[in-house]
């Protein structure tokens, strides 16, 4: 590979979680702040980069490669707000095929069309389907494509429990030239307790969270516009906040390899946490306990 | 793993079932895989047994799937393939067979043979990865397809003959004499007045396969011969008998007496024919033992091959001409309560003589252990002829691979294989034997 043009970044995380979401409005805010950025989707729903297009339609990568022998950026890219590029990788027909060797052979058709040598981008930043569910997945992290990879996550058990499988393929990869973490994410953060759960997390992974994002009805809103909150409500404090993520990812060059919780740690500090928030819940009252 | 194999002399699953529908006039098979899976069937097997492969190599069908294929599934690639090859080849019988890539994606192939009955295309399928095992599982699952699909797709036409006798358990090509063998062995069945039903080669079509489930009884001849004569008695409740190893020489007289109790057959008719057969085999031994003994032909053996033929060859050598066991390798892997059984039975071929006993397919380990034996001959595959040369002694290549001898009829079973072995070894202890030399 040619010197690599730019920053890459992964952001993983348990579907539905609010990877596009969060990605999207971070490509928006780097893009206004003057970079040139891509946004790559790499989930077969290829619905990756749909708020940054006002929701039109772009053919995916896949779906190109199977249709014709030759592919061309033109074909698979748009312009969306601010300029970002957004590519969507695409996949087969669910049930069918291996959705794993897609991400595969689509990023390598990217390779081959030099979309970094010609777009010349300040950021790459490849939005991973859920889980790491096999090797394919692991592609953007794996084969040094990415440097950094950041997961979202909420304060349900299993978007942390998807974050521990990350950092165990980080963990995996990072030594031989994968990406290392960046950081968590924390998406939908509506409960009290929520911020203090995934610090929490967060310190027994040798691992830290790098920005708070509130569940906000400005984010569906804006959804509904096809849009971005950073283009459809540029002066919210919902804004704001991907604004500080994307300056955060923008100027921290901090990175670790995480080091994930085994099965048994992962069940016992869930239990810990579930009896605490019960208490909370029901509020009884510990002595020494601050209300 | 814990270690890796070197040669291994048992091929993928997917290469087992084509061994099998290859060996069955008017079963077509079609190959749902990448393109290298066909050509190494050839390179890798077929070309390597006794010289009886296709010109070239086989033209076989194949859907030869591509990266397009992987990503969004190759179901479609399958259709097509399969379409075109009703249209261009003349079959009464087409049998899928998948590979690795194809099974990784997880293609829905009953669905595609389904789609082709629709169309009244008779079609059977088995899924066969190379990674679900060797070549001997590739075997059972074609028979179990063969077994189970063929009652439900052609209905049998003729009618089935009295006394008839399937025999299962001889691999094609995996052991290089399975034709001569089996048309041998149908020769013994014929001698007592049963109907051999030998399945493979030599004109056996799908016609064969439809009496299957009207024979009198199932014999299998090695221990792969056991999954479809189990199969079959779930299922028709046809009984069955065993015969761990190819019956070579007077081993074969002990199963045609079995088969006659078993089946109530003439008991008299059987011993003619038995005392027919070995007088004249006894006959040939009288004429061979001045060679016998002036260049010395009882001497320590390895024999290298897989269990049927380690056991059948191995015990006639040593109960019939005096040969001493010094290594046995058996390379089939058969499974541990097998190898437990084989190990006694070979054991006790000469109780108290010291035998190395070998299950191994890993090409290192097998010359060490024949090599560390010392042999005064090497009966094996033509991979052991190195070690032959090294250690100086005769070498008779008759198992899988066989690169070196061409086989076209020759059988190492019953009593006109045993003859054939006694020439072949004879032949082979004389040109590499001391006496030669020294009578010219
Ligand atoms: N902070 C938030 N506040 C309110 N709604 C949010 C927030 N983050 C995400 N959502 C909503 O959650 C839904 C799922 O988000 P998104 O599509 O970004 O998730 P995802 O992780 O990319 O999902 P998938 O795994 O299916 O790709 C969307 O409707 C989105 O608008
Ligand atoms: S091992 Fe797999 S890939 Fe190789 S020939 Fe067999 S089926 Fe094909
Ligand atoms: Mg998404």
């Amino acid at each position: 590979m040619s010197i690599k043009q730019g920053k890459h970044i992964a952001i993983y995380g348990k579907g539905g979680i609010g990877k596009s979401t969060t990605t999207s409005n971070i490509s928006a805010a780097l893009a206004n702040a003057g970079y040139r950025v891509i946004q790559i989707g790499c989930d077969p729903k290829s619905d990756s980069t749909t708020i940054l297009r006002g929701g039109n339609d772009l053919p995916t990568v896949l779906d190109t490669l199977r249709e014709q022998s030759k592919v061309r950026l033109e074909d698979i890219s748009a312009v969306g707000f601010g300029g970002v590029l957004c590519i969507e990788a695409g996949g087969p027909v669910p049930g069918v095929g291996c959705a794993g060797r897609g991400i595969n052979a689509a990023v390598e058709q990217l390779q081959e069309l030099r979309v970094f040598d010609e777009f010349k981008p300040d950021f790459v930043l490849y939005d991973v389907l859920g889980d790491v569910v096999c090797g394919g997945f692991a592609v953007p992290i794996r084969d040094g494509l990415a440097d950094r990879a950041y997961v979202v996550s909420s304060s349900d058990f299993m978007s942390i429990f998807a974050a521990n499988n990350l950092f165990k393929a980080v963990n995996k990869y990072a030594p031989s030239g994968g990406a290392r973490l960046g950081g968590i994410i924390a998406n939908s953060i509506l409960a009290a307790y929520a911020p203090a759960l995934i610090d929490d997390f967060a310190g027994k992974t040798g691992t830290h969270v790098i920005g708070y994002v509130p569940r906000s009805l400005v984010v569906a809103q804006s959804e509904l516009y096809g849009k971005t909150v950073i283009e459809a409500a540029p002066q919210s404090e919902q804004a704001q906040v991907y604004r500080n993520l994307a300056k955060y990812i923008d100027e921290n060059e901090d990175s670790v390899i995480p080091k994930p919780l085994n099965s048994p740690e992962l069940k016992k500090w869930a239990r810990e946490w579930g009896d605490r928030i019960f208490e909370v819940e029901t509020g009884v009252v510990h002595e020494m306990a601050s209300i | 793993m814990s270690h890796h194999l070197e040669a291994s002399r048992n091929s993928c699953a997917l290469h087992g079932a084509l061994q099998l529908f290859e060996a069955i006039d008017g079963v077509v098979p079609v190959i749902h895989s990448t393109s290298g899976c066909g050509v190494q069937h050839y390179l890798g097997v077929t070309r390597l047994s006794g010289g009886n492969d296709t010109f070239g190599s086989p033209p076989v069908s194949s859907s030869n799937i591509t990266q397009k294929h992987v990503v969004f599934g190759g179901g479609s690639r399958l259709r097509e393939q399969l379409k075109n090859t009703v249209k261009v080849v003349q079959g009464e019988l087409y049998a899928i067979v998948t590979g690795c890539s194809t099974e990784m994606v997880g293609d829905d192939i009953p669905a595609m043979a389904r789609e082709g009955r629709d169309q009244e295309w008779p079609v059977i399928y088995t899924n066969t990865p190379g990674f679900g095992g060797d070549i001997h599982h590739g075997y059972h699952l074609a028979l179990k397809a063969l077994i189970e699909q063929l009652p439900d797709i052609l209905k049998s036409r003729e009618e089935i003959p009295s006394g008839l006798v399937n025999i299962w358990g001889i691999i094609p090509n995996q052991d290089p004499f399975w034709r001569g063998n089996l048309q041998e062995l149908g020769r013994l069945l014929e001698g007592i007045g049963l109907v051999p039903n030998l399945l493979l080669g030599n004109g056996q079509n799908v016609a064969s396969w439809q009496q299957v489930p009207g024979a009198l009884l199932n014999l299998f001849i090695s221990p792969w011969g056991e999954f479809p004569a189990r199969l079959l008695e779930e299922r028709y409740a046809t009984p069955s008998i065993i015969c761990e190893g190819v019956p070579v020489g007077n081993a074969a007289s002990i199963l045609l007496r079995r088969l006659t109790d078993r089946l109530e057959l003439d008991p008299i008719r059987t011993e003619e024919f038995i005392t027919r057969e070995e007088s004249r085999l006894n006959q040939q031994f009288a004429r061979l033992a001045d060679s016998y003994y002036r260049a010395g032909f009882q001497r320590e053996f390895a024999l290298v091959g897989e269990s049927a033929q380690v056991i059948g060859i191995g015990e006639f050598l040593v109960n019939s001409f005096g040969m001493l066991p010094r290594t046995l390798v058996i390379t089939d892997n058969p499974s541990e309560s097998i190898q437990e059984a084989l190990d006694s039975r070979l054991m006790a071929i000469l109780p108290g003589y010291c035998t190395d006993v070998l299950f191994s397919e890993d090409q290192s380990e097998i010359h060490d252990v024949v090599r560390a034996g010392q042999p005064g001959i090497i009966l094996g595959s033509s991979l052991e002829q190195e070690v032959a040369v090294e250690l100086g002694v005769p070498f008779l290549a008759l198992s899988f691979p066989l690169f070196d001898r061409i086989v076209l009829e020759r059988a190492y079973a019953g009593y006109r294989g045993a003859a054939a072995l006694l020439e072949d070894l004879g032949s082979a202890m004389l040109a590499g034997s001391k006496y030669i030399n020294e009578a010219s």
